[in-house]
């Protein structure tokens, strides 16, 4: 070539290998065109090595950035320097200029931009372009985090939420949006066409509660959730449009009262839905709570027939109003009207317009399962903390200090039934919180306790002071543990169990579940007792659950070992979410057993699904090892279906990430450099199978044991393959 | 018009006494073609080069920025030529001052004037537009945003001229990028088109776009948006000046 090769280290770009080498350039380029044009798809083994490897993912975002500027070049140089927007044509880019898609007529415009219905070309399916006017993007960083944001607000899935196929930038840098069309009425239109009960608002409002609930856990918040933003369909069902786009385009600027902006004709419209600490302007005051605000104030709206707050000529005035709390229930304003609206919706449409976030719902799904609870007839949660949310009203209403004066004050001043009311109620607060105090404390106590006593067992082992043998091993050690454990914390039952599991754990590790399955069977039981009781989280519940299905495994009662991993995962997706590494890690065990079962459909099934959830994990250490166990577990999936090769590719692949990630000696590598062996030994790959089974056993038996069941496996197989090794050169001439 | 080595009569600023200079550039940086330099050079009615290089950078950023106000090709263009030469005269007034904000902010508000002063002269039909997807010029956000998205753009062509036309860089290299970002054609049927590997149009690609990306830095640098924000700060320049 004629052209002087750059050798500057800052522009990795030009030099012929970038990323680990795993991947082509071609796959690469593809990956990075992926990232701006949603339309592209890529490979799943790409996909795949992208989300584990630093490298690749680098070279992706850089070639992804020069990806962009090369776009800006041409646009930059087409002859036509701007679009023309003719004054009275209206629309920014015109219809022709979002490629892929055919725009067949307008549905709607706003402030904001205009909504086309359209086609998109390549699956003919029908869909909504949404085009954002004056949200444009300046700078390449924006349009970079703009292009990461969709990714995240299109891939949530979920039938009350309209879903977001793919998005791009005009030729003038507007950003476009192709959506699910849906046939539907505006929420409060339908409500004031069809008039639905309390009761049938209250149902749409739970549908509506799950969906922002599953929007929360994968981090999206609406942030603009307004009754023209929920459109109800032919079913009766609500739809959420417009997700995350609120803080993605510049929209959310436009609304920032700071801004200055003129956009008159969106102020009530925007503001009369948004939380007073949005209106405050502080977005870091700002979190999903805010879209909880937005709710109780559609609720309010749709149930009483008139916005909670009303009047304001000003966003000071709003601000003001919205931070004084809601003057009258939703109840007293409908009454008269045809709506009966029960004391319990008056509570939670309150509770979300609680002016501080920190007395609203804590989350989206506590507002949903609030809202079952009143369908069902069940008490709902909150009743209780509303009380203390009508005294902290009250108060602030007589504008007192708090605390006992305050309450003291509103017993003296106030007089007739209401203040008595709040007065007893106030009281039963007090007594709540002096029991919360007392059951702290008492924490506080068996905590400690169970700490001395756990000391004095292990004092108990040591031979000068009790009946332990000075020639006992690590295990036997274990052992008496357990056995003082046992007798000195019979009364902590909680504290107990934990002991105990982490004894059995331990024992496990050690390959020997036979001392392990009395201390786990145990714990498990002591765990699930006390969370009957209420005395432990779903989650302490779960990791029990884990441990006895670790236990069942190693003891070969697969069926058994099955049925506690599924209940652990049950527990887990109720409590830590799907996307959370030990619900991860544990849907990569359940796949585990399930292939142990010889069930490899599903075992396949149940890892792509960890796969999938892995991609949301942190990059933290822990989050690549279990990307790493999940690509293990792919490999011995494949290994198992006699495809070596892949198997050989997901092992190495493995293997990468750990040796990143954990020290070199950890049995982790030890296992899957032993599995890697075997697949290459299959394959006739002989000299790097004996390489690889050498490396295992070392590791192996440093961390397992000469005894070690992975260990003994790892021996066997190196023989094996150094006596294969021994015939062919005594074959050989 | 190549900068380098080019002569320019330059008059370094009203305080240096009028003093009139005669400066040869040679460095990549093109001391000249600074916005310094040239504001400083705009002094003189008589230096026509500045006047030209001042037009010829400022011009297509104001046409641009008022297609996208939603002018006509035509409105744009003479739009664009009332505001230089206003702004000029302005400039020789002494009423701009760049310690008081950005030459770009300046150009843009006489741009806006004279839009607003265009639109009510046309009809009042336009205005009830309220919606429209044209630069709302009420909103100074928007109005710079606008701005600044026509000033990238022109410094993007400038890149890509100089990379044409004055770096030594295979015509291949630079077909091969049209090839891609303006035909849309894929990198196979590139190579098979160019007669290189797959490999070797990556290569150009990446090529182009490494190369783009410093001169688009150092135009950025002449651009210069307010003075003293690099190197080239005014008792710095008047250093090299000889001054």
């Amino acid at each position: 070539m004629p052209e002087r090769r750059d050798t500057d280290p800052t522009q990795p770009a030009q030099d012929d290998a970038i990323g680990c080498g795993r991947l082509s350039r071609e796959s690469l380029e593809l990956a990075a065109i992926a990232r701006v044009d949603r339309a592209v798809e890529l490979d799943e083994r790409t996909a795949t090595h992208l989300v584990i490897c630093r490298d690749c993912a680098e070279a992706v975002a850089r070639l992804a950035q020069e990806h962009s500027l090369l776009v800006e070049l041409a646009q930059a140089a087409r002859p036509e320097p701007a679009p023309a927007p003719e004054l009275d044509g209206g629309a920014g880019a015109s219809p022709e200029e979002i490629p892929g898609y055919r725009l067949k007529r307008e549905l709607h415009r706003g402030g904001q931009g205009a909504v086309y219905l359209a086609e998109q070309l390549a699956t003919r399916r029908t869909c909504a372009v949404k085009m954002l006017l004056g949200g444009r993007f300046a700078t390449q960083a924006q349009r970079m985090r703009f292009e990461r944001e969709v990714e995240v607000v299109a891939a949530l899935r979920h039938p009350a939420i309209v879903t977001l196929y793919e998005s791009g930038l005009s030729r003038a840098g507007e950003p476009w949006f192709a959506m699910e069309f849906v046939a539907g009425e505006r929420l409060d239109e339908f409500v004031r066409r069809t008039a639905p009960d309390s009761r049938a608002i209250a149902a749409m409002m739970q549908r509506i509660a799950e969906a922002i609930a599953y929007a929360h856990r994968r981090g999206v918040i609406h942030r603009d959730l307004k009754p023209g933003n929920i459109l109800v369909d032919a079913d009766g069902a609500p739809r959420i449009l417009d997700f995350g786009l609120a803080r993605s385009s510049s929209n959310a600027e436009a609304a920032d009262p700071r801004s200055g902006s003129t956009l008159a004709g969106e102020f009530v419209g925007t503001f009369a839905y948004a939380a007073p600490e949005q209106l405050a302007g502080d977005p870091s005051l700002v979190d999903s709570r805010c879209d909880l605000y937005a709710l109780g104030v559609v609720f309010y709206e749709i149930l009483a027939g008139a916005r909670p707050f009303e009047g304001a000529k000003s966003i000071a005035e709003l601000v003001a109003q919205k931070s004084a709390g809601v003057s009258r229930r939703p109840s007293a304003v409908s009454a008269g009207g045809d709506r009966f609206v029960e004391p319990d919706l008056d509570v939670i449409v309150l509770r979300l317009l609680a002016p501080d976030p920190a007395r609203r719902y804590e989350t989206a799904a506590a507002l949903a399962e609030d809202l079952s609870r009143y369908l069902d007839g069940r008490p709902i949660l909150a009743r209780e903390d509303s009380i203390a949310y009508v005294v902290s009203k009250t108060v602030k209403r007589h504008k007192l200090a708090s605390g006992a004066a305050a309450l003291l004050a509103v017993t003296i001043v106030g007089s007739g039934v209401a203040l008595a009311i709040l007065y007893s109620n106030a009281e039963e607060q007090r007594r709540i919180a002096e029991e919360e105090r007392v059951r702290v404390e008492a924490e506080r106590e068996r905590v400690e306790r169970a700490y001395l006593r756990f000391r004095s067992a292990l004092e108990s082992a040591n031979p000068e002071e009790g009946p332990a043998l000075a020639t006992m091993n690590v295990r036997d050690f274990l052992e008496v543990v357990e056995d003082r454990v046992r007798a000195e914390m019979e009364d902590e039952p909680v504290a107990l169990a934990q002991m105990l599991q982490t004894l059995g754990t331990i024992q496990l590790g050690f390959d020997e579940p036979d001392r392990s399955r009395d201390a786990i069977a145990t714990a498990s039981e002591l765990i699930s007792q006390a969370h009957a009781a209420g005395h432990v989280t779903d989650e302490e519940r779960a990791v029990a659950a884990i441990a006895l299905g670790k236990q069942y495994f190693a003891d070969g009662a697969l069926d058994r070992s099955e049925r506690e991993y599924r209940a652990a995962l049950d527990l887990l997706e109720r409590s830590a979410g799907e996307d959370a590494l030990i619900t991860v890690e544990t849907m990569r065990h359940l796949a585990t057993v399930l292939r142990r079962q010889g069930r490899l459909a599903e075992a396949s099934e149940q890892l792509e699904q960890a796969r999938g959830h892995a991609v949301q994990l942190p990059a933290t250490n822990d989050g690549y090892i279990v990307r790493a166990g999940i690509l293990n577990g792919r490999g011995v999936l494949a290994a198992e279906l006699g495809d070596h090769a892949l198997a050989i590719d997901a092992f190495r692949e493995a293997l990468d990430v750990l040796s990143r990630f954990v020290p070199e000696n950890d049995y982790r590598r030890g296992r899957t450099l032993s599995s890697l062996a075997r697949a290459e030994f299959e394959v006739g790959l002989l000299s790097d199978a004996e390489q690889n089974a050498v490396e295992a056993v070392r590791i192996l038996t440093e961390r397992k044991g000469a005894n070690g069941e992975w260990t003994v496996e790892a021996s066997a197989l190196l023989a094996a393959i150094r006596e294969v090794m021994a015939s062919q050169r005594a074959v050989a001439p | 018009m190549g900068p380098k080595s080019r002569e320019i009569r330059v008059e370094w600023s009203p305080h240096s006494g009028g003093v009139l200079r005669t400066v040869r550039t040679m460095d990549s940086m093109d001391l000249d073609r600074t916005t310094t330099a040239l504001l400083a050079a705009l002094h003189d009615s008589a230096n026509a080069a500045a006047w030209e290089a001042f037009d010829q950078r400022y011009r297509p950023i104001i046409v641009g920025f008022a297609r996208s106000c939603g002018l006509a090709e035509h409105d744009a263009a003479e739009l664009a030529q009332a505001t230089i030469v206003r702004f000029i005269e302005q400039y020789r007034e002494g009423k701009y001052d760049r310690e008081r904000g950005r030459l770009g902010a300046w150009l843009v508000t006489i741009a806006k004037y004279r839009l607003l002063d265009t639109r009510r002269k046309a009809s009042s039909m336009h205005i009830a537009h309220g919606e429209s997807a044209i630069v709302n010029l009420d909103d100074d956000r928007a109005v710079g945003d606008a701005y600044e998205t026509q000033r990238r753009l022109a410094i993007l062509r400038e890149a890509l001229k100089e990379l044409r036309e004055k770096t030594k860089t295979d015509p291949r290299t630079i077909r091969a990028f049209e090839l891609l970002y303006y035909h849309g054609m894929s990198v196979q049927a590139v190579a098979a088109d160019l007669g290189m590997q797959p490999q070797e149009v990556y290569l150009a690609k990446s090529r182009v776009a490494a190369r783009i990306r410093e001169i688009v830095a150092r135009i950025e640098r002449e651009f210069e948006e307010t003075p003293g924000e690099l190197e080239s700060s005014p008792s710095r320049v008047s250093a090299m000046l000889g001054g």
